[in-house]
């Protein structure tokens, strides 16, 4: 028996470099130039989207659309960019829905939503597709890019002094959310100036452009959290009427993948060894708040988050208060009707934090099922003439396809 | 290289790591040790900030760690032995302490019961 440790060879390689592995890991790649080009696709736009006779086309993203949204790591690696040509998306009717929700919310009330549905119904996409709506249409959009990454306890954090409850700050993926703030909405926060005094460490005089303010923290962790209240309180800031342009502010979106993560205890550990709970990190709570509606959006805007099915934390308390929410919304739209609002077992305890957020006169949850007929034959064309399926389409194979597919799940579909 | 308590670690150690090298400390109580200064379990060495790294220092000088632990243990031995009971008599012959069988497989009494005890 021969257990000695085998002296591992040299050879010769160049050894990765810190984060190469990863960046190889989680690269996206969203255009494939070996893809057949689709020459009568449409491009995506604001008035597009939310017309209604353009359900079941598949429509290519603006090039600065698709930009922006890299920026704030709106494609997964998991999704099949790689396979066509430019990214493009199918306008569903829940899409067009979406899509006028948010042209309503830009008028003052604020929309606040959670997308649940089961794997692979595209919670994700319409996700991405909301984000877009919202670059075309001027908006700030702030997505938390990947909810997992600010709770698994990798990133330094540190108290915030004062604070009751102690809240915790993290400065390196507060100072990341800035940067990928700053590179998505370079264009509309370059146009805006600020209007408020902020207390040191954000020294700027009045006037400044709000890019410059976000600016501010990318390079500088340690003040990445007082800059991101300070542009938080200059976009939620509600000018008179007769202010200047530059003093005007647009809606915001906020936005998260992967919702669980926010909604349970982080990784994270207090000065006691005690879990730290997910709402108790500076940045969760604040999406948790404006989510939960305790903190307003005077100036119109949306949050949105969607759930992840796959590689997901146990959240019993999320699934319960969104299960209550649905049902709770469910028997309001369909009256008279009796409908069974799921009851909490009293031998376990409910995080109140979390249930406390979905109010469901506040919170509008959404289910996404799979995609209609005329959909799917919709995105198949797409798929055919990207020449990412060599059959022909006849109506039999859409309506075998779509039965396999559990009535339409689109990423089922794509298998 | 950073200095904790003393002893030179290189920079992309994990201060996990580095914590568990000193004799006495081990996962559960450089888990408490970390999260007392707030350090996340994948920081290195390296990136400490200097105050943590003082506050640490700090923490680590006033716990029975290493060296003084070791001579703690050594103390009891010797305890034992000075008063002349069975443990301390084993102890000084280097043989199992509890009751084990001596026939076979007593490397590691061999090893380790000593009155001077290395580790």
């Amino acid at each position: 028996l021969n257990i000695k440790k085998k002296e591992r060879k040299d050879d010769g390689g160049r050894r990765p470099a810190v984060g190469e592995r990863k960046a190889q890991r989680t690269r996206v790649v969203i255009s494939n130039t070996n893809a057949l080009n689709v020459p009568d696709i449409e491009l995506m736009t604001a008035e597009g989207v939310v017309d209604e006779n353009n359900v079941g086309k598949v429509m290519a993203l603006p090039v600065t659309t698709v930009d922006s949204l890299r920026a704030v790591g709106a494609f997964k690696n998991t999704q099949g960019w790689k396979f066509f040509r430019t990214p493009s998306t199918l306008i569903r009717k829940e899409t067009v829905e979406m899509a006028r929700k948010l042209d309503e919310a830009a008028k003052g009330e604020a929309i606040r939503q959670v997308l649940i549905g089961e794997k692979k119904s595209g919670k994700s996409v319409l996700l991405l597709q909301a984000l877009a709506h919202a670059f075309m249409r001027d908006w700030v959009v702030i997505n938390y890019r990947e909810a997992r990454e600010l709770t698994m306890g990798f990133t330094d954090y540190a108290p915030i002094p004062n604070t009751d409850p102690t809240r915790y700050s993290q400065p390196a993926l507060t100072a990341t959310l800035l940067t990928s703030i700053v590179q998505a909405n370079r264009d509309i926060l370059s146009k805006l100036t600020t209007a408020l005094t902020h207390n040191p460490p954000v020294t700027l005089p009045q006037g400044t452009s709000l890019l410059r303010l976000a600016e501010l923290a990318t390079n500088d962790p340690d003040i990445a959290l007082p800059v991101f209240h300070a542009l938080w309180s200059e976009l939620t800031y509600k000018p008179p009427a007769d202010a200047p342009p530059a003093s005007q502010r647009p809606p915001v979106l906020l936005a998260v993948d992967a919702l669980a993560h926010f909604m349970r205890p982080s990784a994270y550990l207090s000065a006691d060894a005690q879990t730290i709970h997910a709402h108790d990190l500076d940045l969760i709570q604040h999406f948790s708040s404006c989510l939960s509606g305790a903190s307003a959006l005077p100036n119109g805007g949306a949050v949105i988050a969607a759930m992840n099915n796959s590689d997901v934390p146990s959240a019993k308390s999320l699934n319960f208060a969104l299960a209550r929410a649905e049902a709770i919304q469910k028997a309001k739209k369909a009256e008279g009707e009796a409908v069974d609002v799921p009851t909490w077992n009293p031998y376990e305890e409910l995080d109140e934090r979390v249930f406390g957020c979905f109010d469901p006169a506040v919170v509008e949850v959404v289910r996404l099922g799979g995609v209609s007929k005329e959909e799917a034959r919709g995105v198949m064309d797409y798929w055919i003439k990207s020449g990412m399926c060599r059959k022909e389409m006849r109506s039999k194979m859409v309506n075998e396809l779509w039965t396999l597919s559990g009535r339409g799940v689109i990423g089922e579909l794509e298998r | 290289m950073v200095f904790i308590l003393g002893n030179p670690f290189l920079d992309t150690l994990l201060v996990k790591k580095a914590l568990e090298s000193f004799y006495g400390i081990g996962p559960v109580v450089s888990r408490n040790v970390m999260a007392r200064f707030h350090i996340h379990p994948t920081m290195k060495v390296g990136s400490l900030k200097d105050q943590q790294l003082l506050e640490l220092n700090a923490q680590l000088s006033t716990m029975n760690i290493d060296n003084d632990l070791r001579r703690e243990m050594r103390d009891n031995i010797k305890k034992l032995r000075d008063i002349g009971c069975y443990r301390g008599k084993r102890h000084a012959m280097g043989l199992p302490v509890r009751g084990q069988n001596t026939k076979n497989q007593i490397k590691s009494a061999q090893r380790l019961n000593r009155i001077e005890r290395r580790n």
